[in-house]
């Protein structure tokens, strides 16, 4: 048997389940950012493409929102890839090796649709259809990194494809052959797709009082795109079980209550999901979409734990305790909730105001 | 060790951090002294009732927003990721050791997002005292971002007790912290100024182009001006051989501090003739050209900074090819290949040596030198070096060289790592040779190899040694560190000594026994066809014994139509101790 390539992890300062606990919840928030700005320019970039009136100027709000959204995206995702690299180090720093060329790709690319995105939000009016063109570009780009990003999760998970490094020491290896791969990549995307959807009607929603034709356009097309989607999107993810190796598809069969648990509750939010939206019930329909991506989040987790078990488990990564460091954190969290409280409130002021 | 190594010879890995790093920190300090002066400027709009200043502001808010958001942040996340594919082992180690250090400053970053947002959103649209509040938090968080990367990024060059105990507080609280701090402060501050004079050139309005570079350059002096004792304390901080390297014993940094130096001088002049004392000279280009200044400026520190470092990567941790001081010792004694993950030879044999000395120089050598390319190129450093050279060489590299790292192995490794550099890179004989005994010269050239060739070519010498005897050459290699610190007194036994001395003034015109040869007889055989005695002590009248001996090994170029001398080394040295007599030594 092929020696399995897994670098020592290091010590944590205080026990793994305080990491975990901190993966699990920020990353449903930058999922949510992710999806509501890549669905929801993906959205707006056709609106401006069937380019009535109504579709443009829901073009030109997505256009404005979206690079709050890209910030708010790399800011929310910046702490789950922190806190999986205290868990999954030793995982996540060799498949980026592997895949180097791709990984340190991400920053150019985002750099640049970034910039493009300011472009169609700040020159939106002037720039027309090129603007359409650039905001179709920067989709694009998004639609690039989500792959690349789909590939690297996905790799970190897979130790017994390390030693193909030997084959590729310039970081060029691939997996897109891996049968889930597709699938994965697919799932994810439609979902954002669909959340962007859900995104477009709210933002709509907040602008009712300015634009009443805006606000039941978008609502209307939001939750249609994200009724739509989500269907196209249950099949795939159905798809995508059937493509895990069979070890990881039984964790959600029984093999693990846990799993199977959130993985039939995910079930019952999708159905109810799609009701809601079918009838229009944009608050109602978030209120399961969210917990859902918050249980996707978990399966994921589940999941991850599958590919590695058999190399690798968060008890074995062992405690050199130092706890104040982290009372400093949970002081300053408070600290600066407290600094985004008083920013919403004199925000909100200033816009009644206005 | 324990992780590949992405390989890119022809780049380097360090080349890529160099390029991302050096870029995010001239946006990110950028983004904290810009935010301070977004509200200074608005509150002089305020009081002076100007609207053009106001104006100046919110543009500047925006260009600070599109350069802070997209570049700034983008490029921070980017050096993460650089770090980590370059140096895996201590961008973990210093993650798993500071990750609520990493956490808190999360959370600044996130405040200051939003409040530059809010800053430049609700900019004439919020009460003037609330959004004078909001840039000060803005501001408030950038620096509390800065002081919290200052403390981790810090502990690297100055661990100080941490680097045993570890422990979070003792390392962020580290000896460089405080002048580090005040001294980026000031950059920061700096940095706000140029880019202040860079958007002032933009505007079409000459009172506020004027007043507004003026505002600008002032902070520009201040800044540094503030900076020269900051950095004389950062510097006083420093340990020992970190002050060495940064004071001119590394010629890469001697070489990147001269640049700073040459920026900072324009930087300072630009400032105080096109901003204070001559604002109207302020346009694009002149901006730009400080920009630029601020830019080498930046670079130059931030590359003296890391530099200083070495050998190691984390002060007292781990060295810059990514292996734990604390394994060097067991490394030693079993052997980096046995020791490795990320290898396909874990021991040397005689089929796999170069394969094995290629994956020790990819795991030990790369992650300063690339082969065949412009950072820190090993082909061209190597380039003059034998394989006896390169085993000598490579097993006491850092006691020659202290800013580079100990070699990780057993002896097998160190000669499989030099077959590699000497037969696959230079397609030169990896043979290990041992002198016949009784031949110096031989011997003296092994010597030479060993001791020399890392640094010297055998010619470059040629002049240094030129009319010395063996006991003159002696006496200079037992004073080397007179000639220059870089180097040290020849190490041997005084039968090596002289060895290695006549070595050196055996092709160096010195003054050789040439027992045993014949110069007349050289003469005869090799001139004598063409010349008469009479001729050649006149023609060799104004020259040494020494520049007799070098001019017979460039005799085509003296005098087009002689061919070269084609004796031996030893037959030269006799015939210009014979043509030297003719002359009587004179």
């Amino acid at each position: 048997m092929a020696t399995i390539l897994i670098p020592p992890a290091d010590t944590l300062p205080v026990a793994w389940g305080w990491f975990q606990f901190l993966l699990l919840l920020t990353f449903p928030l930058h999922l949510l950012a992710m999806n509501a700005m890549l669905g929801g320019l993906i959205l707006g970039v056709v609106a401006h493409l069937r380019g009535d009136e109504v579709e443009r100027r829901l073009a030109h709000r997505i256009a404005v929102i979206t690079p709050m959204l890209i910030a708010l995206t790399v800011n929310l995702g910046v702490a789950p890839y922190l806190f999986l690299q205290v868990l999954y180090g030793q995982f996540i720093y060799t498949s980026s090796i592997l895949m180097g060329i791709g990984w340190i790709l991400v920053v150019p690319l985002l750099m640049f649709a970034y910039r493009g995105v300011y472009l169609y939000d700040f020159h939106f009016e002037k720039l027309g259809r090129l603007g359409l063109v650039i905001g179709g570009i920067c989709a694009v780009i998004f639609l690039g990194i989500a792959a690349i990003f789909s590939h690297n999760m996905l790799l970190m998970g897979l130790p017994e494809r390390f030693g193909e490094y030997f084959s590729h020491l310039d970081g060029s290896m691939l997996i897109a052959s891996e049968n889930s791969f597709p699938f994965r990549y697919l799932h994810m995307v439609l979902g954002a797709l669909a959340m962007g959807g859900l995104a477009v009607a709210l933002m709509g929603r907040f602008r009712a009082e300015r634009d009443l034709e805006l606000a039941e356009y978008s609502a209307k097309h939001g939750l249609r795109v994200f009724l739509g989607v989500t269907v196209i999107n249950t099949v795939v993810g159905i798809l995508y079980l059937l493509s895990l190796p069979r070890g990881q598809m039984l964790l959600f069969m029984g093999r693990d209550m846990g799993a199977t648990i959130a993985f039939a509750l995910g079930l019952l939010l999708t159905v109810g999901m799609l009701f809601t939206a079918w009838r229009g019930r944009l608050w109602m329909t978030i209120a399961h979409a969210v917990p859902l991506v918050v249980i996707m989040v978990f399966m994921r987790s589940w999941l991850r734990t599958g590919y590695l078990q058999k190399y690798y488990t968060l008890d074995q990564l062992q405690v050199v305790p130092q706890y104040s460091p982290m009372i400093f954190f949970f002081v300053i969290l408070i600290f600066g909730l407290l600094c985004l409280g008083w920013l919403w409130k004199k925000s909100a002021e200033a816009l009644a105001q206005t | 060790m324990h992780y590949p190594v992405w390989y890119l010879p022809e780049i380097g890995g360090g080349t890529l951090i160099a390029l991302i790093a050096v870029f995010h920190v001239f946006i990110s300090h950028f983004a904290v002294g810009g935010g301070l002066y977004l509200v200074l400027a608005e509150k002089k709009g305020l009081a002076e009732q100007s609207q053009a200043i106001l104006d100046f502001t919110k543009r500047h808010a925006r260009f600070f927003l599109l350069t802070t958001m997209v570049l700034g942040s983008i490029s921070g996340v980017g050096i993460w990721f650089i770090i980590a594919l370059v140096n895996p082992a201590a961008t973990s180690y210093l993650i798993h050791n500071f990750v609520f250090g990493w956490a808190a400053e999360w959370v600044f970053f996130t405040v200051e997002i939003a409040a530059a947002f809010v800053y430049y959103y609700f900019f004439g649209r919020m009460e003037s005292s609330t959004h004078l509040k909001v840039g000060y938090l803005y501001f408030f968080a950038a620096w509390m971002s800065l002081l919290l990367i200052n403390g981790i990024i810090g502990v690297m060059l100055t661990p100080g007790a941490w680097a045993e105990s570890s422990l979070f507080w003792q390392g962020f609280f580290n000896p460089s912290f405080w002048p580090s701090l005040f001294f980026r402060t000031c950059i920061a501050v700096l940095m706000a100024g140029c880019y202040g004079c860079l958007t002032a050139a933009w505007s079409d309005e000459e009172e506020v182009r004027v007043k507004m570079t003026r505002f600008s350059g002032i902070w520009s002096l201040v800044a540094m001006v503030a900076a020269i004792p900051c950095a004389l304390w950062y510097v006083a901080v420093l340990p020992e051989q970190a002050q060495q390297l940064v004071t001119g014993k590394s010629p890469t940094v001697a070489l990147a501090l001269q640049y700073g130096l040459v920026a900072v001088i324009l930087l300072l002049v630009l400032t105080l003739v096109t901003a204070i004392l001559r604002p109207t000279l302020n346009n694009r280009p002149v901006a730009l050209a400080a920009m630029l200044c601020a830019f080498v400026m930046l670079g130059s520190f931030e590359w003296t900074r890391e530099a200083a470092r070495r050998p190691y990567v984390i002060n007292e941790v781990i060295y810059s090819n990514s292996i734990f001081k604390k394994d060097l010792e067991s490394l030693n004694e079993k052997g980096f290949l046995k020791s490795a993950l990320w290898v396909q030879h874990h021991e040397v044999t005689a089929d796999n040596r170069m394969g094995a000395g290629h994956e020790l120089y990819i795991q030990q050598c790369y992650s300063c030198h690339t082969l065949g390319a412009g950072n820190n190129d090993l082909a061209a450093l190597t380039e003059k070096m034998s394989y006896p050279a390169l085993v000598a060489y490579i097993g006491k590299m850092h006691t020659i060289r202290p800013f580079m790292p100990p070699f990780a192995g057993t002896d097998t490794e160190v000669r499989a790592l030099s077959a590699f550099l000497a037969g696959e890179v230079h397609g030169k004989e990896t043979v290990d040779v041992v002198a016949e005994a009784g031949d110096g010269l031989a011997a003296g050239k092994q010597l030479f190899e060993e001791n020399c060739a890392a640094c010297h070519a055998r010619e470059d010498l040629s002049g240094a040694f030129a009319g010395k005897d063996v006991v003159g050459a002696g006496e200079m290699l037992s004073t080397l560190n007179e000639i220059s610190d870089e180097m040290e007194p020849f190490g041997g036994t005084d039968e090596e000594r002289n060895q290695l001395a006549g070595y050196l003034i055996s092709e160096s015109g010195g003054i050789v026994s040439t027992a045993g040869v014949d110069g007349g007889g050289v003469f005869d055989t090799h001139c004598s066809a063409c010349h008469a005695v009479e001729d050649i002590t006149e023609f060799t009248s104004g020259w040494d014994r020494a520049q007799i001996f070098t001019n017979l090994g460039r005799l085509p170029e003296l005098v087009p139509e002689m061919p070269p001398f084609e004796g031996t080394e030893t037959e030269r040295e006799a015939l210009a101790d014979y043509i030297d007599g003719l002359k009587g030594g004179k």
